[in-house]
């Protein structure tokens, strides 16, 4: 019960704390790659609490009802993470946040959060799928769903799973918003679309979307470390190179349509996992 | 086991025979105050004695002969006189379909009858455990609520219409007709007696269909009889191929005898598969449903989301224990798979929303065929949640609908923008229907992740079932912002409305939601008594947490969580009410109107934007004829596969 809350206030923690520094992180990173200086290492929390200080205004008031139910469900998905919970269950719970994300961008009228909101509904058709299919991997390797019994599996998930690994690095893109991926909504403005789908998202609304988000990063971090989870060192490996590998595609490509996003994303995803999963079938 | 007691007796016969009583009344009836009293109190009756069921289940019961005549003759009687029935139609309308295969089913019924079945006076005829429970209770309490919203709901029809005489007299015969043929249908033991319910219900669909007697009415309402008369013909082909077999007619000794290896009866199963598949719409038979959504919205909430479409289901998750571990199973979870997956895309490509919903209908019964396919003692219970599940939830979604579209004139999701401004409940209650639809920790998705976690072993199924879950997440999400879309609205006014519509909602949505948190309960009290007899019970419930080895759903905690999050998440939505409002960005000047900003010129512009519907990829006219073939080959497979 003691180990249960602690766990709970560390998951409800370290999700802002780790996500601000990852974004912070990944902002210098950027900014080096393109010969700038780049932002303080504690930047996105300036950010955060500027923006919580605005004046509140709101275009429709379901939009806070949204957002604070974005950030509650995933929290929660963190939290349940932190508990070593079921792995499916906290996909589902995940995909709650990103479905009230877009429908607070849906509740406004502006046609830029329409579109964005769109195009982030497109972003969930493209990844959620591929979420679940890394998860069946996972289940058929190690026999179980419960993040315990596969934090201590005693061989390396990436032995066995190698293309389910990138399938996981294809739905990283699209939720931390990288290019060529970074369709609904990007960490700069757009050329077509200005916020996409947080135009209309403003005020301390606008900086819980950013505490939600960290703590959807820090949810898939957890899930790439699933991959190598044998020691400490393996599990930070992974997880630092895959998001360094992150931020140079970023770097090195353009945004695409959702037209190609779908497509791509569905057949070289289907595709991998298929290959992977059925070698998991037959050994 | 309780034996036939005369508390029992009472009840079946007011379950099944009540309605039709209650139908001869409503239909001789010329008042419509006598007509509504008689409605409501068959309505309250069957409620009761529902409820009352559940302290008796399980019970078997053969009825004593009345009168002298025998139950079977009786309905064997019936059974004729219906088939005339249909056949009239068949001539009424000029269609040989529908001709032939009331001639067919004559014919079969004749050499079974006369050639084949001998009387043996030990068949049990009512058989009730706690899945016959569970489809009792949604018909009499969603059906009940169903037909109480119908009584304002057609009186404003009928003055939309301008008809002069009333059809309501002939509208709730058929609706009473109904409510007593599916707790008939649900309750037989007897397989003749399933039929004869089963093609009663094929009746009044199509009665009710052709209601509104317009020429669009009577073409799917024809459709709709002859493709579910296909249904019947392999239904009674069957009856006889299992009959030759095992010599009895008795569901729950068929379901028993074991004898898998026989061609025949491995055929005649394929073949009630099959007519399953058409009485719940399944691709390639979806026409039929889709063309039933031209009739009035209770109809479509009544028979063709929550109760006549699920005996398909039903039928199937009953047959699952024959057909466990054989090739007809495998086909069965795959064509469900598929059918999950294809009706989510096309919902997808939709923006009308009663194709919406009709296309979600058919998408999550395919959901539960796959789980009866997949034949685990998991995927079993997923799929008797979704069938509790679902039904009272499409039922609420499908009354949300016929509420705004008899207020906005239009059932266009486009139309629906920003429909809470105008009727913020109702719109409320929709979104509400969406959310459970889903979101954790609603029963929906609870039934989702056992499917998941069930099929995970299954390559093809749990390819089509993730990408399926996905589109569904996609045209659900859309549908609910669209509704909340647009005005500011600081204060909220309960529109006005019947009070039997608010009543019928209120508790549908209500109910789903606290059936939702109970979900550990009715798993222990209504899943676990069924599956005893073919597969253990697969989790354990502890503090309200769903277990197995592999997996966890901590139902109540999280439940508590999520009402946590939902009072918070009002309590912000007060304080946004306090907050300074702002326009939408347009980027340009902003006006006071909402939606216009001054643009060159110093013209007004006004900016608009439109759902994303993506026709070119899941429009009806790119996917339809793919999935019927892929439908048809998966068919072709199923039942060739037996042979």
């Amino acid at each position: 019960m003691i180990d249960s809350a602690v766990f709970i206030l560390i998951g409800l923690a370290v999700g802002p704390l780790l996500g601000g520094l990852v974004s912070g992180l990944d902002r210098i990173l950027t900014a080096r790659l393109q010969s700038r200086i780049g932002p303080p290492l504690w930047q996105p929390f300036y950010d955060v609490i500027k923006l919580w200080s605005k004046e509140k205004t709101a275009v429709n008031v379901w939009q806070a009802f949204c957002v604070y139910c974005y950030v509650a469900a995933t929290s929660i998905a963190l939290v349940l993470f932190f508990l070593r919970s079921d792995l499916l269950l906290i996909l589902f719970i995940q995909a709650v946040g990103a479905v009230f994300l877009a429908v607070g961008a849906l509740s406004s009228t502006s046609p830029f959060s329409q579109v964005g909101a769109h195009r982030e509904l497109l972003q969930i058709l493209s990844y959620e799928p591929l979420l679940i299919l890394v998860t069946i991997g996972v289940f058929l390797e190690t026999g179980s769903f419960k993040i315990e019994r596969i934090y201590n599996w005693n061989e390396p998930l990436l032995m066995k799973l190698p293309f389910l690994f990138v399938v996981l690095g294809y739905t990283l893109l699209i939720k931390l918003r990288k290019s060529p991926f970074d369709l609904s909504t990007s960490h700069h403005a757009h050329q077509e679309l200005v916020k996409g789908l947080l135009t209309d998202y403003s005020g301390s609304f606008l900086a819980l979307t950013e505490i939600g988000h960290w703590y959807e990063v820090v949810l898939l971090l957890g899930l790439c470390s699933l991959f190598w989870a044998t020691n400490w060192i393996g599990m930070i490996v992974i997880v630092v190179m895959t998001y360094l590998i992150e931020v140079l595609i970023d770097n090195v490509s353009a945004r695409l349509n959702w037209r190609w996003m779908l497509g791509y994303v569905w057949a070289m995803g289907l595709t991998l996992s298929m290959v992977n999963l059925i070698w998991l079938y037959t050994s | 086991m309780v034996e036939a007691m005369p508390t029992v007796e009472l009840i079946s016969t007011l379950l099944i025979i009540l309605p039709f009583l209650a139908a001869i009344a409503c239909y001789l009836i010329r008042g419509s105050g006598i007509r509504s009293i008689v409605v409501l109190t068959t309505g309250g009756v069957l409620i009761t004695s529902a409820v009352l069921l559940i302290a008796l289940t399980p019970f078997s019961l053969s009825p004593q002969p009345f009168r002298g005549v025998s139950i079977h003759v009786m309905v064997q009687t019936l059974d004729f006189l219906l088939l005339l029935i249909v056949m009239y139609f068949g001539f009424k309308n000029r269609h040989n379909a529908i001709k032939g295969l009331a001639f067919f089913q004559i014919i079969f019924l004749l050499y079974f009858e006369f050639f084949l079945f001998k009387d043996k006076q030990d068949t049990s005829t009512l058989y009730c455990d706690h899945l016959t429970l569970v489809m009792v209770l949604i018909v009499s309490i969603v059906g009940a609520l169903i037909c109480f919203q119908a009584i304002p709901y057609m009186k404003s029809h009928e003055e939309h219409l301008r008809l002069k005489k009333t059809r309501q007299d002939r509208f709730f015969f058929v609706m009473m007709l109904f409510l007593g043929a599916m707790n008939g249908l649900v309750l037989s033991n007897d397989m003749l007696i399933f039929y004869f319910f089963f093609e009663l219900t094929t009746l009044c669909s199509f009665l009710l269909i052709a209601h509104d007697g317009t020429k669009q009415a009577l073409k799917s309402a024809v459709r709709a009889l002859w493709m579910n008369s296909l249904g019947g013909a392999a239904f009674i082909v069957a009856l006889v191929g299992i009959y030759r077999e095992t010599g009895t007619l008795e569901l729950q000794r068929i379901i028993l005898s074991g004898d898998i290896g026989a061609g025949v009866f491995l055929l005649s199963l394929a073949l009630l598969c099959f007519a399953a598949f058409i009485k719940s719409a399944q691709f390639p038979f979806q026409s039929w449903l889709l063309g039933a959504m031209v009739a009035p919205t209770p109809v479509s909430a009544l028979l063709h989301s929550s109760t006549m479409v699920n005996v398909g289901v039903y039928l199937v998750l009953r047959l699952a224990p024959a057909i466990n571990g054989t090739f007809l199973s495998q086909c069965v979870a795959l064509f469900g798979a598929f059918t999950f997956l294809s009706a989510a895309a096309l919902a997808v490509g939709q923006s009308n929303g009663k194709k919406v919903l009709a296309y979600s209908t058919i998408s999550n019964l395919g959901l539960i065929f796959a789980c009866a396919g997949l034949n685990t003692p998991e995927s079993i219970v997923a799929g008797m949640l979704l069938l509790v599940f679902h039904p009272i939830i499409k039922a609420l979604l499908f009354l949300c609908v016929g509420a705004i579209e008899q207020h906005i004139a239009s059932r266009d999701i486009e139309d629906m923008r920003g429909l809470y401004a105008d009727m913020p409940l109702t719109a409320l209650m929709t979104v509400m229907g969406v959310i459970m639809m889903i979101m954790p920790p609603f029963g929906i998705l609870l039934g989702k992740w056992m499917a998941i976690e069930a099929a995970a072993r299954n390559l093809y199924v749990i390819i089509m079932v993730a990408l399926g879950s996905a589109l569904t997440v996609m045209y659900w999400a859309r549908w609910a912002g669209t509704l909340m879309s647009d005005p500011f609205a600081g204060r909220f006014k309960p529109e006005r409305q019947p009070f039997l519509t608010w009543e019928a909602l209120g508790s549908l949505c209500a109910g789903a939601g606290l059936l939702s948190t109970a979900a550990p309960w009715l798993y222990t009290h209504m899943i676990v008594p069924t599956l005893s007899r073919a597969y253990p019970p697969p989790y354990t419930t502890q503090n309200g947490i769903l277990e197995n080895p592999y997996g966890v759903f901590a139902v109540f905690p999280l439940s508590l969580v999520a009402a946590l999050g939902f009072v918070v998440a009002i309590w912000a939505v007060k304080k946004a009410a306090r907050a300074r409002v702002v326009r939408p960005y347009l980027s340009g000047v902003q006006t006071a109107e909402s939606g216009v900003f001054t643009g060159p010129m110093n013209q007004l512009v006004k900016a608009e934007a439109r759902n994303y519907y993506l026709s070119s990829i899941f429009g009806e006219k790119k996917l339809t004829t793919w999935i019927n073939l892929g439908a048809g080959v998966l068919l072709t497979l199923m039942v060739g596969g037996t042979l």
